[in-house]
């Protein structure tokens, strides 16, 4: 019997090892795995703005701070408050032409690029409103239509049109979204990329609803971030060479799925600021701050996951 | 070397090789295992529907409940955790924050105690605590204990030091709901086992046994009940051959069922993406936003849907075969509040109240009225401010002749002030006779609100119709026209009837409200429209139909400008109730109220005014 044990220590030495091997390998592919799941879009930090405040506000001798409302709490379209309790405001009658706005963009000189919003009550014109980019002039001081979509068609099924913009520094373009032709059963939004010089159409992505868009610099590149009209998802499309080559990949997903976000800002190192709606393509009626919820996001670079808070 | 260590060898060798072979395969499969069980199964929401009160008999939520009332009639605001779940240490860290101020700090508001559970009481981890508290908690043996309150939707967490009996902090989390007890635990596993719908689905009376994680939330998270205020867990049952999971979730500060959906068991279906309002959104967007609905009931047949800005509407209605009904619905309620001190109305900037854009409308004298239209419909993609929950319901009627089919619409806030609350609802009867309901829960902006809720009402009798009032003798309407109707009967019960031009037998009297129907009701005050048929005037979606707040005008009067003929024609009638609310005690009508009750939580009270007019058969008079 004795003879037999190097073949029976060969035995139990290859179980051991297969165990070992089996079992790391598993933790490894679970481990892969779950890497897999973290889309990475790299290191960042604040970002440089090219942005400037609209050169009328100089030419009335406003000073800073001003803040830019789009509230619509006491005025409606855009309002301006200033002073250092922000305790004056400037509203001209021409602001309210438009009706409502959601969002806006400033480019390095000072004009105000800004997308519309149904708000509260459908309007004869509400419908029409939402086809357009309005500009408000650096210079004059006064909101006009920049670009019309003959293509967004708002109903009242579904009342929105163009609702995201964000002003590109580097290729002095926009990104520009509209919800228009999304329903209940499919996602049909587009996001635009305009030269804003030419108003050329550069790029048109299709099947994509969007609430909220940023662009963020960072270590692995250049990308657009954008909050999802239809889940509580932040996505990232990477842009190449002034334009987005592949799909979106997803970032992170908001605890509460009534949520949507609607405005990204980049706050610190790794650190994201999310204001978030309850957003149904329904009409916007809730603008108070108290209607929002902020989340701080950071990327944690040793645990390789978004923390959300 | 002998033979054997020649084979032993010759195995270590070969047993190496399969290793290394091995560990360079890649391994996808789990991967695609994953992908496979997203994509295959579908999604299916059951929303509930039976009152809450079937579970308060359950005796799990019995002693809960007993045991709560008896809390806070002796002076005491926070349930304790039961002996089962403490041992000597816990148990004394328990007694030292049921008796510490600043723990029980926020469990008294205008000096009624309000409902507090402790949740756990666990060994602090000390890599959580703060520096001061680690430095202590390495020494001595330190207990992290939750308490909940029901009321504010806020957890307590306290740090304790059990070996001096000392708190080292105590910290408080605004909107956010910690792991459950034990006790809880189990009363929402007896919730889910209990609930008609979850047997239903799975097609067998579940035991203990069939549930999984009944604990499911990790600590401090968002709850996915009542738009997050409320605290909730998802009992699981599942079916692995299926590769499904039904998720119950229950609503513990109702202590309900709030609504469950069968999900794959893949990643993308955790807990996390499962909420009522979410939930209830898509299953009304699913059966009856996205297509019709039939109900066949008592000889009656009705077609019925909801609506993007009208309500529910119902379609196509017949009974014992003959038409009855093209089109019933409400297109909308007119709000507004009478104000005295108009000759300071400042009406140079616009004014949102709660969200909604206020029209301000000058009246009488000193007075001005204020106030906004609502628009009820589909939660999305609609262009609606008051919201449908859960889906249509079909009810007996009180008197056992009948059935309803009734909608709740709700702003998510209701009943907070300046959010509402209304009930779109048909009454069907035995006899053929049917009623066009509308109610108002409250609360609104306050006590001087003045409602309108604009009923539009297209019989389907012939294509030839006349319209007759009442007034000793029966006149024909030859024009469009309208009609204030008086607040109590004047010559007849009846004061109208709509019938077929070819065939008088067939039609209806319309009988108005005047508070005969025994719901509490004060009477319809209506004015009645009568209009030629126009499908542009409402046959479809409504978008606004005239102002809130102009009480000379229900909006309706734009249809009746033209003063067609109506006589033989396809007619519609419109009827739009003026409702007062009152706020006083005593009195309340079109109110809600909410109050904390003896078992310390919110309880509301509501008072509904029912408004709307009943048509009976010409030949059931």
């Amino acid at each position: 019997m004795r003879k037999y044990f190097p073949i029976i220590i060969s035995f139990i030495l290859i179980i051991i090892a297969g165990y070992v091997v089996i079992s790391k390998k598993h933790e490894k592919s679970s481990s892969d795995m779950q890497k897999e799941q973290v889309a990475y879009i790299g290191t960042f930090g604040v970002q440089r703005k090219c942005a400037r405040f609209p050169q009328f506000i100089k030419r009335l001798k406003i000073p800073q701070p001003v803040m830019i409302d789009l509230s619509q709490k006491r005025y409606t379209g855009i309002s301006l408050y200033y002073g250092q309790k922000l305790e004056k405001t400037l509203h001209l009658k021409q602001w309210e032409q438009y009706e409502h706005f959601s969002t806006y963009t400033l480019d390095e000189q000072g004009n105000i690029y800004l997308v519309p919003m149904p708000f509260i009550s459908i309007h004869p014109t509400t419908f029409n409103l939402q086809k357009n980019i309005y500009k408000l002039d650096t210079q004059t001081g006064k909101i006009s239509i920049f670009m019309h979509f003959d293509d967004v068609k708002p109903t009242a099924s579904n009342p929105y049109g163009i609702n995201a913009i964000v002003y590109d520094c580097q290729d002095k373009t926009l990104w520009v979204a509209a919800i228009d032709e999304s329903d209940y059963q499919s996602q049909k939004g587009i996001i635009y990329h305009i030269n804003l010089k030419t108003k050329e159409i550069l790029q048109r992505i299709e099947g994509v609803d969007v609430l909220s868009m940023a662009l963020i610099k960072s270590s692995k590149g250049k990308f657009l971030l954008v909050g999802s009209a239809r889940d509580s998802g932040l996505y990232a499309y990477a842009i190449e060479h002034n334009r987005i080559q592949k799909g979106a990949v997803k970032l992170l997903e908001l605890s509460n799925s009534n949520e949507h976000i609607r405005k990204i800002k980049i706050t610190s190192n790794n650190k994201l600021e999310l204001q978030s709606i309850p957003f149904s393509y329904t009409l916007i009626t809730q603008t108070a701050k108290k209607d929002r919820m902020y989340y701080q996001v950071i990327w944690d670079k040793t645990k390789k996951k978004w923390k959300i808070k | 070397m002998n033979r054997e260590i020649k084979i032993s060898i010759g195995l270590l060798l070969i047993g190496l090789l399969v290793i290394t072979v091995y560990w360079f395969i890649p391994q996808d499969a789990p991967v695609s295992k994953t992908l496979k069980s997203k994509v295959s199964v579908g999604e299916l929401i059951i929303l509930p529907q039976y009152e809450k009160s079937i579970y308060q008999n359950i005796p799990e939520v019995k002693s809960y409940l007993y045991d709560i009332k008896k809390m806070i009639r002796n002076g005491q605001a926070v349930l304790p955790l039961q002996n089962n779940e403490l041992d000597s240490s816990t148990r004394s860290v328990q007694n030292i924050l049921l008796k510490d101020t600043d723990f029980l700090k926020d469990t008294k508001h205008e000096g009624k105690f309000l409902h507090n559970d402790m949740m756990r009481i666990v060994p602090a981890i000390v890599s959580s605590l703060n520096d001061k508290d680690q430095s202590i908690c390495q020494i001595h043996r330190c207990y992290q204990a939750e308490k909940y309150n029901f009321v504010t939707n806020t957890t307590t967490r306290a740090i304790v030091n059990a070996d001096e009996g000392k708190i080292l902090s105590i910290e408080r989390y605004s909107n956010m709901q910690p792991d459950i007890s034990l006790r809880l635990t189990h009363i929402a596993q007896a919730i889910a086992l209990s609930a008609p719908e979850v047997k239903k689905e799975l097609g067998f009376t579940p035991a203990k046994k069939d549930i999984t994680m009944a604990n499911v939330r990790g600590t401090m998270k968002e709850s996915p009940c009542e738009n997050t205020d409320h605290l909730c867990v998802a009992p699981t049952f599942t079916d692995h051959q299926k590769e499904q999971a039904l998720w119950a979730v229950v609503d513990l500060t109702e202590l309900k069922l709030a609504a469950a959906k069968w999900a794959g068991l893949g990643k993308t279906t955790t807990p996390a993406c499962i909420s009522e309002r979410s939930l209830q959104n898509r299953y009304i967007m699913k059966n009856f936003c996205q297509k019709n609905s039939v109900l066949e009931k008592n000889g009656w047949k009705i077609t019925y849907r909801l609506t993007g800005s009208d309500g529910l509407e119902i379609r196509d209605v017949s009974f014992e075969g003959k038409p009855v009904l093209t089109s019933a619905k409400i297109v909308d309620w007119h709000v507004s509040y009478q104000q005295k001190d108009g000759e300071n109305l400042d009406t140079s900037t616009e004014t949102y109240i709660e969200g909604r854009r206020v029209e301000f409308v000058r009246g009488e004298g000193d007075t001005y009225l204020f106030g906004y239209n609502d628009a009820m419909g589909c939660p999305l993609f609609s262009t609606s401010v008051v919201l449908a929950f859960n889906g249509p319901q079909v009810r007996a009627l009180k008197n056992g002749n009948g059935f309803m089919l009734t909608q709740d619409f709700r702003n998510p806030k209701w009943p907070m002030a300046c959010n509402y609350r209304y009930e779109n609802r048909f009454e069907f009867y035995d006899d053929g006779s049917f009623r066009v309901v509308g109610v108002n829960k409250g609360r609104g902006c306050g006590d001087n609100a003045i409602y309108r809720p604009v009923m539009r009402i297209d019989m389907a009798l012939d294509k030839k119709e006349n319209f007759y009032s009442y007034d000793g003798a029966w006149k024909i309407w030859e024009k469009e026209n309208a009609d204030r109707l008086s607040p109590t009967p004047v010559n007849d019960l009846y004061p109208y009837k709509i019938i077929s031009a070819d065939d008088p037998q067939k039609g209806y009297y319309i009988e108005p409200n005047y508070g005969q129907f025994e719901d509490n009701s004060r009477g319809d005050n209506a004015t009645l429209f009568v209009t030629k048929f126009k499908e542009n005037e409402g046959d479809k979606d409504l978008l606004t139909l005239g102002s809130c707040c102009n009480l000379k005008e229900d909006g309706v009067e734009r249809y009746i400008e033209g003063k067609e003929s109506i006589k033989d024609t396809n007619i519609v009638l419109w009827y739009v109730p003026r409702i007062r609310n009152d706020a006083r005690q005593g009195h309340e009508y079109c109110w809600a109220d909410t109050m904390i009750g003896e078992d310390g939580n919110l309880h509301v009270t509501v008072w509904p005014c029912t408004v709307g007019p009943k048509f009976v058969p010409i030949g059931k008079r």
